[in-house]
């Protein structure tokens, strides 16, 4: 599924790992720079100096430009700050890659936004107030969970979560956690990757693979 | 001091040729992409473009457009008196050939060539552009594409709007105030009028809209980590657009008039 080969960057060095399919995966840095160092990498956003990535079996940095989205939206990836693109409302940010990608309305994907919302502890008065607003002043794990549903909607394959549980009320860390554990079980084969640099937050997480980067 | 300033002068014609270089690639790129419209997200930025700097203009470029219909024709009627049809001819040479595709240009420029610029320079700051990217999405088809076409097709219809404001809103308030016939300059007008010159106008807006939205567009995407390079884009992108379309102008009219 992620395959690095002897990555070399200004913060790691002949950095080497695999994550096969199926598998729940921690990754474990040592600042938060580095974590969003890796998943630049990770994804093609920041060509190493040396070395290889494959993702989803595909050589990151010999696709091109268009390939290179096309690999990307098959994807799940749950940023620190939620990702969300700041002129656009709560609804139309969890439809886009959905609609962009698949070309589904979004009346045919309510229901299940719903539910996702619901299992977060979002009950429908205030979900419909949500939807509607612009995400700059929402408060960061009411972003994360956003981030989460939109990409949960593209059923990806693969899910990256980026420090998703970190600064969290334990509450909400729990429900989170909870979400992205039921998530990877829905589906056969589905991979779920955790990164940060904040091991006490994901102590909680169940994973076959520790990495210590 | 000699060295420095020729070594100066040198630098900025290396920038200006990057920058145009930079601008011949997105406009290329723009135009073969412009099937992407048919996407549904990517057809919701064109239509909030087209809200913003086309429907939120109108009220704008009529009240300039008959301000300026109004200074033109009280100095015509004061020059030519009540001769119908030279007045005509002076305010087509004037408000059609010139004045309506540079004035609905210049105020696209003021309103949105900076905002957009800004919006998309602290997107980028925001790394908006590569939470795009993530989700599979090229932030030029999504970003700059529909804003292009917005931008375009409202400056074409900005630009015919202040020709007809002008003109109809100038002499309607000539005709009340200066006691002229309203009618009767019209049909000055429309006798004067020919179709060539309506097409040239039409093809002016049309350069001066895809000008400012690649310069506003590169600008915008130009800028890289810093907040305070927002501004400085926000100004080359002001700048920039109004130098190539005053340079556009000049030479569009030149090939066509002379």
């Amino acid at each position: 599924m992620i395959r690095l080969e002897n990555i070399d960057t200004e913060c790691f060095h002949a950095l080497s790992f695999e994550i096969k399919r199926g598998s729940e995966c921690k990754i474990i840095t040592r600042s938060e720079y580095e974590n969003r160092k890796l998943l630049n990498v990770i994804l093609g956003l920041e060509r190493p100096a040396s070395g290889r990535v494959f993702l989803l079996d595909k050589e990151t940095y010999a696709l091109s430009e268009k390939d290179s989205c096309r690999l990307l939206s098959r994807i799940g990836v749950v940023l620190k700050d939620g990702g969300l693109i700041s002129n656009l409302k709560v609804w139309e940010n969890i439809m886009l890659p959905v609609s962009y990608h698949t070309g589904k309305k979004p009346e045919d994907l309510e229901t299940k936004v719903k539910q996702r919302f619901n299992e977060a502890g979002i009950d429908v008065p205030y979900l419909k107030e949500l939807i509607g607003r612009l995400p700059g002043p929402l408060p960061v794990h009411e972003k994360r969970l956003i981030g989460l549903i939109r990409a949960m909607l593209m059923e990806p394959e693969l899910i990256i979560y980026d420090s998703l549980f970190e600064g969290l009320s334990p509450d909400m860390s729990d429900r989170l956690m909870q979400m992205t554990m039921n998530f990877h079980a829905e589906k056969q084969g589905r991979t779920s990757v955790y990164i940060t640099f904040d091991e006490q937050s994901i102590k909680n997480v169940r994973a076959d693979i520790i990495l210590r980067i | 001091m000699t060295i420095i300033n020729i070594r100066k002068i040198g630098g900025n014609i290396i920038n200006a040729f990057k920058y145009l270089e930079g601008y011949y690639t997105l406009l290329c790129y723009s135009v073969k992409n412009i099937p992407l419209l048919r996407s549904a997200p990517i057809r919701s930025v064109l239509y909030k473009q087209l809200y913003f700097t086309g429907i939120e203009a109108l009220s704008k470029v009529a009240a300039i457009g008959i301000l300026i219909g109004i200074v033109i024709i009280t100095q015509i009627v004061n020059l030519v008196g009540s001769n119908v049809v030279l007045t005509g001819k002076i305010l087509i040479w004037t408000v059609v050939r010139e004045l309506g595709p540079l004035f609905a240009a210049i105020i696209i420029i003021a309103r949105s060539g900076a905002a957009i610029s800004s919006e998309l320079g602290s997107m980028k700051v925001n790394r908006e552009t590569d939470s795009l990217r993530i989700i599979g999405i090229n932030p030029v088809d999504y970003l700059i594409v529909p804003r292009v076409a917005g931008i375009t097709v409202s400056v074409f219809i900005l630009a015919f709007y202040f020709q007809v404001m002008a003109i109809a809103g100038g002499l309607a308030f000539t005709s009340i105030f200066l006691d002229l016939s309203f009618s009767q300059h019209l049909k000055g007008i429309f006798s004067a009028l020919k179709f060539f010159e309506v097409l040239v106008s039409l093809f002016k807006s049309l350069v001066f809209g895809l000008l400012i939205s690649i310069v506003s567009c590169y600008q915008g995407f130009s800028v890289e980590a810093s907040i305070t390079e927002i501004p400085q884009a926000a100004t080359r992108a002001v700048m920039q657009s109004l130098f190539l379309v005053f340079i556009f102008d000049g030479i569009i009219t030149v090939i066509s008039f002379v």
